[in-house]
Parts: C-alpha cells; structure tokens; sequence
C-alpha cells in the first residue's frame, strides 16, 4: 500500500508539478516576462523558454553562455546592466535595469529585468535569480503618448491656441463661469493661471469696449439655449495691448442629453490683421480698378475655367460683381460679332504658340445697357500652369478712345481755323481795300470826266487835259498797287521763306492797310524806328501777317475810345530786333497776358481767339518769341523778337 | 446888297488824288473850287462869300462828314451840302439829306450828276443868300422905327383901323395916321398889304 500509495502520491504530484510548470510556462507567455537563474560559481545561466524567446532564440534545455548573453545586450547599454549586477552582488540589493538587446535577426526589443541575490548559509553569495520582462511595446506607446502630448502642447503654443471645457452644467450666467482654462487660453488673456479661471466680470472686464456687450450676450445665449459659439473679440491685455481673440464653442450632448461645453481660444491677432490688411489692399485695388476701368483676372481658355475676375472685369463687361461667378462663356457672348473672329484667333494663336497677346482694340456690348463699348486686353501666359492659362488685364478704353478722337478733331479744327482765319481776315482786308481801291478809280474816273470837258472846249486846254491824263494814270497806278498788297496774302501753305524783309516797309504797307480803319475808329498810328531801314531775314508774307494781327488788334482795343498806335523797334544785348506795337485801349488783365496766345483764347465776342495763336506760331518759326505787357497808362504792348539779319545768316 | 463874288465850290476830301480831281472837273465847267483836307483846314480858312457849296466826303479823319454837317448847323453856317463817298450806304445817306444835304453820291460817280448838284446847289444857295439878304434889308430899316411907329405897324399888319388903333393906344387918329405914314415909308411898303409880307418876313410876332 505504501508504495502503491507512495507511487500513486507522486504520480498526483509530478502530475501537480506538470500541470504547474505549464501554467507558469503561459503565464511567463502572456505576460512577456521569462525567468532566468544565473550561477554566480560558474558563470552558468538558466533560461525559461519565454526568455529565450524575449532575447530571439528557441528554447532549449541546458545552459547558456554568459558571453553570448553579453553580446546580444546592446552595446550601450553593456556596461550598465554588469554594473547593475555587479551592485547588487555587493550590495545585496535587488537589480533593477531597462536596457534593450538585439535579436539574432537584428531586432530590438526593450526589456526591463529584475534579479534578487542568494546566499548561502554562511552568507556567501551564488546565485541570482531574476526576471526580464519584454516591455518593447509599452515603452513604444508610452513614447508615442509623450511625443504626442509633447506636439500638443506645443501646436497650442504655437497656434496661440487654447482649449477649455465647461465644468458639469455648462457655462453659467453667474459670478462663476463654471469653466476650465488651459495653460494657452490664460497666457492668451494674459492672465495668471495661479489664479483659476475668471468670473464673470473678470472676463468681461478684459474684453474690448467696443465688443463686451455683444460678447456678454453670447454667454448668456450659451447659457441660456446651450447652443454653441463662434465669435472674434477683440481683448485687452493688462498692459493695454488689443488682440483678437475667437472663441469656438459646442455643445456636448450623450444620449441626447447635454453634457458640457467644448471649445477652443485662438489668438488670431496676426491673421486678421493680415485679414484686415488684405481687405485694404483689396479695397484699394478695386477702387484703383474702378478708377481706371481695369479690371483683372486669371482663366485657363482652353478649358474655359476662370480662377479670378476682379470686380472691375465684371463691371467692364456689364455684369454685377455681386451676383457671384459668371462663367467664362456669358464675358464672350459680349464680344461684337464683327470682332468676336480677330479676338478669338488671336487667342486661339496664342495659346497654340504658348505666346502673350495684346488685343489693342475691340469693341463688346455690355450685358447690362447694351452699350457698345471699346476695350482693350493683354494677356500673359502662365509659364507653371497649364496650356491656355493665362493672367492678364481688361480696360475699358471707350473714354480714352473718345479723348483721342476729340482730340484729334479739335487739331483738325485749329487747322481749319487758322485757314478760316486767314480767310475772314481776307474778307476784312477785301472791304478794307475795296475803299482803297475804289477811291483811285473814283478819282481816274472824275480826271477822265475833266480831261473829256478841257478838250471838248472851244478852243481846247490842251495843257489842262493833259494834267488831267497823267493824273489817271497816277490814279491806275494806286489802284495797281493796291491790289499787288493784296495779292501777297492770297498764298496759302507755301512753305516759308527767308528773305531779307525791310520791316520798315512792312510797317508802311500795313499802315497804308489799315488806314481806313484806322480812321473809322479815331486811332493814329506811328512808328519810331531806331533805324532806318531796319531788316530782318524771315518770310515776308509770313510777316505782314504777324503785323496784320497785332494792329487789327490793337485798333481793336481802341474801336470805341480812339487812340495811338505805335510801332517800335530795337535791337536788344542778344542781337535780335524787338518790335513792339502799343495801343492806348483798354488793355489786358494779368490773367488774360498769360493766356493770350493761347488757341481758342478770346475776349471778343466774334473772335476766334486764332489771331494771336498764329501770330505766336509764325514768330516762334522765326526763332523768336512774342508777348504781351500791360501799359503804365492805358492800353497793351505786344512785342516780338526776330532775329536780325546780320545774326540769321552766321 | 447882292454879292457880285463868283460862285465857289469849296472841296473836302482826305484822298489827294479825289480832291484833285474835283477840283479840275469843277474848274472845267468854269466854276471855282477850293480844296481841303479836312473839315478843320475848311474852318479855319473859310472865307464865304458869294454863293456857294460845299462837295464832302462823308468818311474823314478826326472828324466825319456828317459831324461836320452838324457842327456846321450849330454854328449857324448855311451851305449846301454835296456828298461823296467811295461805300455809302442808306441809313447814312438817309441821315446826311435829313441834316440837309442837297445830294448824296457814291464814287465813282457821273461827272455830269455831280456837276447837276452843284448846281443846283449854288442856285439854292444864291436864293438863299438873296433872301437873306432881304431880310437883312428890312431888318434894317426896321431898327429905324421908333417904338410908337413898331407898336401902331403891328397893329396896322393885324388887320385894325386907324380908329381902333387910336383908342386901343388912347391916341387921337391923326395921330395914328402920322405914325402909320412914318412907318410905311421908312419900311418902303407901297401898300398895307406889301408891309404885311414884310412883318411877316421878319417874323415879327401878330397882335392879338
């Protein structure tokens, strides 16, 4: 019995022991951690199968060697784990180290191990038991939670932004707010986190003047329909700087029950200023735009994708900014059909040789009033985008379009007036030499009538129908000369000549021109000459024209008073001939002296205000000048230089 | 009294040549002409006598023709006015022959047109000139009454008796008859009637 008892007791008991050692062998499984005995006498360690595992290796029976171990212990961390072992042999402490290894396929893992020295009776040491736990996966989550928390924190700081919650019934329209603040949100306010979150007033107290009662009524809308928030505020600190602040709120709800509040603080001070900033210079340009009818814009045509039309572009074409995205196609359907073939081969041109273009002219009809209008185009191509993406400008030219033709037409019309000038100073001249002339054949015609009576005598007076002869003949011979004055203005658009003119002559001609209407108004007229025969080298006819103006002129301004007319001329320290002509008329303001010259000037109610511009225009061809002054008594000077004759011809 | 002088055309023209002209063309129907350039050298040098007129061109320096007509007017001078010019037009012609002017010519004119109205201009200046004359005359002899012969001469033109001209002057008749005589012969009136025409030339004012 005893041995069949004592064999059936062991039996249970190695059964026992087995059914232990299997457990042991799934609990050091599941938990990573082999157990290891290291024989301090020979050096000899004693491996479970899961640290054989733990370390790559399979399992086996027997011992391993001590300096395969060190070898597969990474190097840096060798020196600590023998150290460790070394102290504890000394010390009989237990040994406590992380270190990592290296698989024999070159993994590595973590391991945390444990050792506990034995003694013998006598208190010698030999042996150590210890434990190593594969802690790889633990320490790599334990990792990644510290990186993440470390970005985190970090991104918060370096988003200026903040996070809080509402404490358990959301926020509250009290003195406590009832809320949590992170560390970013007080450094945001500038307030101390020492001192917990603010109450109510506190933080109203630091929001800006101008937003705290709007913000106060967002509170007490959370509160009151626990809804959530966004709003931008602007706050200031405690040493006085404003900042812009936007606080996102939501509600948390569970089971459709609310919880709490969530939400986050953002510092948005830079981004909107940059925002504020960016509205400015938005602003600007679209003013800038409007102003000078060009608008801009950035499409890919052969697509047929626009990514920008300013507001100008829209206007431009007649449609309303504000009606949002119009597309491509409806800005072509305003092309003029006459022109919509050259603006579209020109575009197509462009984009199949991959080339800018600048469309100078062509004319759509606006969508909105369907006025025609003339614009022009440039477009540059965007040399990193795709084929048929260009960016480029639109400006309405209509105006500028307009401008040139006025222009253009009121050239026309200063040329058409100086010859119509000419030609009504032809007609005045014309009734001016009609007196003239009719006079000497009024008296040919009456010497005529006397000569026929002194020979129809009995006997006749021969001698005193001779007189009478040679009388009409001098009478043809004014006449003649009459007309040869005449026929020197006739010339129109011959290019200008130089010749010695002897002004003194001119002045003879021109008096002898004028006389009749010279006495029709009362006006004298004589010239002081420093020489006397002063000449000058310049086109006759050109001259004659320059005097015309200025006496008819001048008598002009005497037509209602009378007066005297003076002609003058010197030379002056530059060696050219100043003329003057002077008149005792009414004279000319200072305003009116500066702009006398000028085309179109006129203070007389027929004038065409050419009469001086021609004047101006001939003497300037001459290389001289002309201008007026005011008279120290009554009436205007106007004086011209001319080069003299000696100076014109070095 | 009547002025044996030669009748004298007297010539106003700036243009020399024109002036000339006239000149020889009165000259040939054997009138005498005496030439001017202006109205002032005409002024200064005037020596009327004997009929007259005056040949003006309307357009002159400093002053025109028809300020001269009119200067003329003011100051009492009575000469037939002809006038040229070389662009007459109607208002102005119209202006000239209201002032008096005897005719008004445009150069060139017809030489027998302006020798027409310078005739006629003297003819009516000689009138003119015999009426003043007359006038004159009694004038004279007027100044030669006394006050009584003036005062019962009126009454006499009025139409009034010698009887109602004696009371209404509180004189006897043959008192009145006196002074009647005296009056009819220094005014040398043949007859009431010929001293009616008289104290009518002389304007002198009727009685009532």
């Amino acid at each position: 019995m005893a041995n069949e008892d004592v064999q059936r007791t062991l039996e249970e008991l190695s059964r026992n022991l087995q059914e232990s050692k299997a457990w042991l062998e799934e609990a050091q499984r599941v938990a990573h951690l082999g157990y290891w005995v290291w024989d301090l006498e020979t050096n000899h360690l004693i491996w479970s199968d899961e640290t054989y595992r733990i370390f790559g290796l399979t399992p086996q029976e027997g011992l391993i060697d001590l300096d395969k171990v060190r070898e597969m212990i990474h190097p840096d961390d060798r020196e600590a784990v023998f150290r460790t072992a070394g102290e504890a042999v000394r010390s009989g402490a237990r040994a406590d180290c992380e270190h990592r290894l290296f698989r024999p396929n070159g993994e590595m893992r973590i391991v945390h191990s444990l050792g506990d020295l034995k003694k013998d009776s006598s208190g010698r040491p030999y042996q150590i038991f210890g434990t190593t736990q594969d802690i790889t996966e633990r320490k790599r989550a334990e990792e990644a939670l510290k990186q993440s928390q470390f970005y985190l924190s970090e991104g918060q700081r370096l988003a200026h932004m903040g996070s809080w919650a509402s404490k358990d019934l959301g926020i509250r329209w009290s003195h406590d707010l009832g809320i949590y603040w992170s560390d970013e949100v007080y450094k945001i306010y500038s307030l101390d986190p020492q001192n917990g979150p603010p109450s109510l007033e506190q933080y109203l107290a630091v929001i800006h003047p101008d937003d705290r009662a709007s913000m106060a009524e967002t509170i007490r809308t959370m509160h009151e329909q626990r809804c959530g928030c966004d709003v931008t505020k602007r706050i200031v600190r405690p040493d006085g700087e404003v900042r812009y602040v936007r606080c996102v709120g939501v509600p948390v709800f569970e089971d459709g029950v609310f919880k709490a509040f969530h939400g986050t603080t953002i510092d948005v001070t830079e981004h909107e200023r940059l925002t504020q900033e960016l509205r400015r210079e938005r602003a600007y340009l679209t003013e800038a735009q409007g102003l000078t009818h060009i608008g801009s814009w950035a499409a890919n045509f052969a697509t047929m994708q626009n990514f920008h039309l300013s507001d100008e572009t829209y206007r431009i074409h007649g449609f309303d900014p504000r009606q949002g995205p119009t597309p491509l196609e409806r800005f072509w359907a305003t092309l003029h059909p006459e022109d919509e073939p050259v603006v579209k081969a020109t575009l197509e041109n462009a984009i199949r040789t991959g080339t800018d273009y600048d469309i100078r002219e062509f004319r759509i009809r606006r969508a909105d009033d369907g006025q025609i209008r003339v614009l022009r185009t440039i477009g540059h191509r965007n040399p990193v985008g795709e084929i048929g993406e260009y960016v480029g400008i639109t400006m309405d030219i209509t105006e500028l379009k307009r401008a040139e033709e006025e222009r253009e037409r009121l050239r026309q019309l200063e040329a058409d007036l100086a010859h119509i000038n000419r030609v009504n100073m032809m007609g005045e001249l014309a009734a001016a030499l009609a007196h003239e002339i009719r006079q000497p054949i009024a008296a040919s015609i009456t010497n005529a009538n006397a000569c026929l009576r002194w020979l129809a005598r009995d006997p006749p007076d021969l001698e005193r129908a001779r007189a009478a002869a040679s009388r009409i003949e001098q009478d043809g011979n004014r006449a003649a000369d009459v007309i040869s004055r005449l026929r020197s203005f006739y010339k129109k658009g011959t290019p200008p000549k130089r010749e010695t003119v002897d002004i003194k002559e001119i002045i003879q001609e021109m008096t002898a021109l004028f006389r009749t209407e010279a006495l029709r108004h009362s006006v004298r007229i004589h010239s002081e000459l420093h020489e006397e025969r002063p000449h000058v080298l310049a086109d006759g006819v050109q001259l004659q024209q320059v005097f015309m103006n200025l006496m008819l002129n001048a008598i002009e301004a005497m037509k209602d008073s009378g007066g005297e007319l003076t002609i003058t001329s010197r030379p002056n320290p530059e060696g050219q001939l100043v003329v003057s002509i002077s008149d005792t008329g009414v004279g000319l303001s200072a305003d009116s002296a500066e702009r006398i010259f000028d085309a179109f000037h006129t203070t007389k109610p027929q004038g065409t205000g050419m009469g001086l511009a021609i004047t101006r225009s001939i003497v300037e061809a001459h290389g001289g000048h002309v201008w007026a002054t005011a008279n120290q008594g009554a009436g205007a000077t106007f004086h011209f230089t001319l080069p003299a004759k000696a100076e014109a011809r070095a | 009294m009547k002025s044996a002088a030669l009748p004298t055309v007297f010539i106003i023209d700036d243009d020399k040549g024109m002036r000339q002209a006239i000149e020889d063309l009165v000259e040939s129907v054997g009138l005498r002409a005496e030439t001017f350039a202006s109205g002032e050298e005409f002024l200064s040098r005037r020596h009327i006598s004997g009929p007259s007129c005056l040949v003006l061109d309307v357009r002159l320096p400093q002053m025109s023709g028809l300020d001269f007509q009119r200067r003329l007017t003011e100051t009492g001078t009575q000469i037939p006015i002809i006038f040229i010019t070389a662009h007459g037009d109607i208002p102005m012609s119209v202006r000239a022959l209201k002032s008096g002017a005897v005719e008004f010519l445009t150069k060139p004119f017809r030489d027998q047109d302006l020798l027409d109205a310078i005739q006629q201009a003297l003819q009516h200046d000689r009138a003119a000139q015999e009426q003043q004359a007359e006038i004159h005359d009694l004038r004279e002899r007027y100044h030669t009454l006394t006050a009584r012969e003036r005062e019962v001469m009126a009454l006499v033109v009025s139409g009034m008796l010698n009887k109602q001209i004696a009371s209404e002057i509180g004189a006897s008749e043959a008192t009145v008859k006196i002074h009647r005589g005296n009056a009819m012969h220094k005014m040398q009136a043949a007859s009431v009637v010929d001293l009616v025409r008289m104290a009518d030339k002389l304007k002198l004012p009727p009685r009532q």
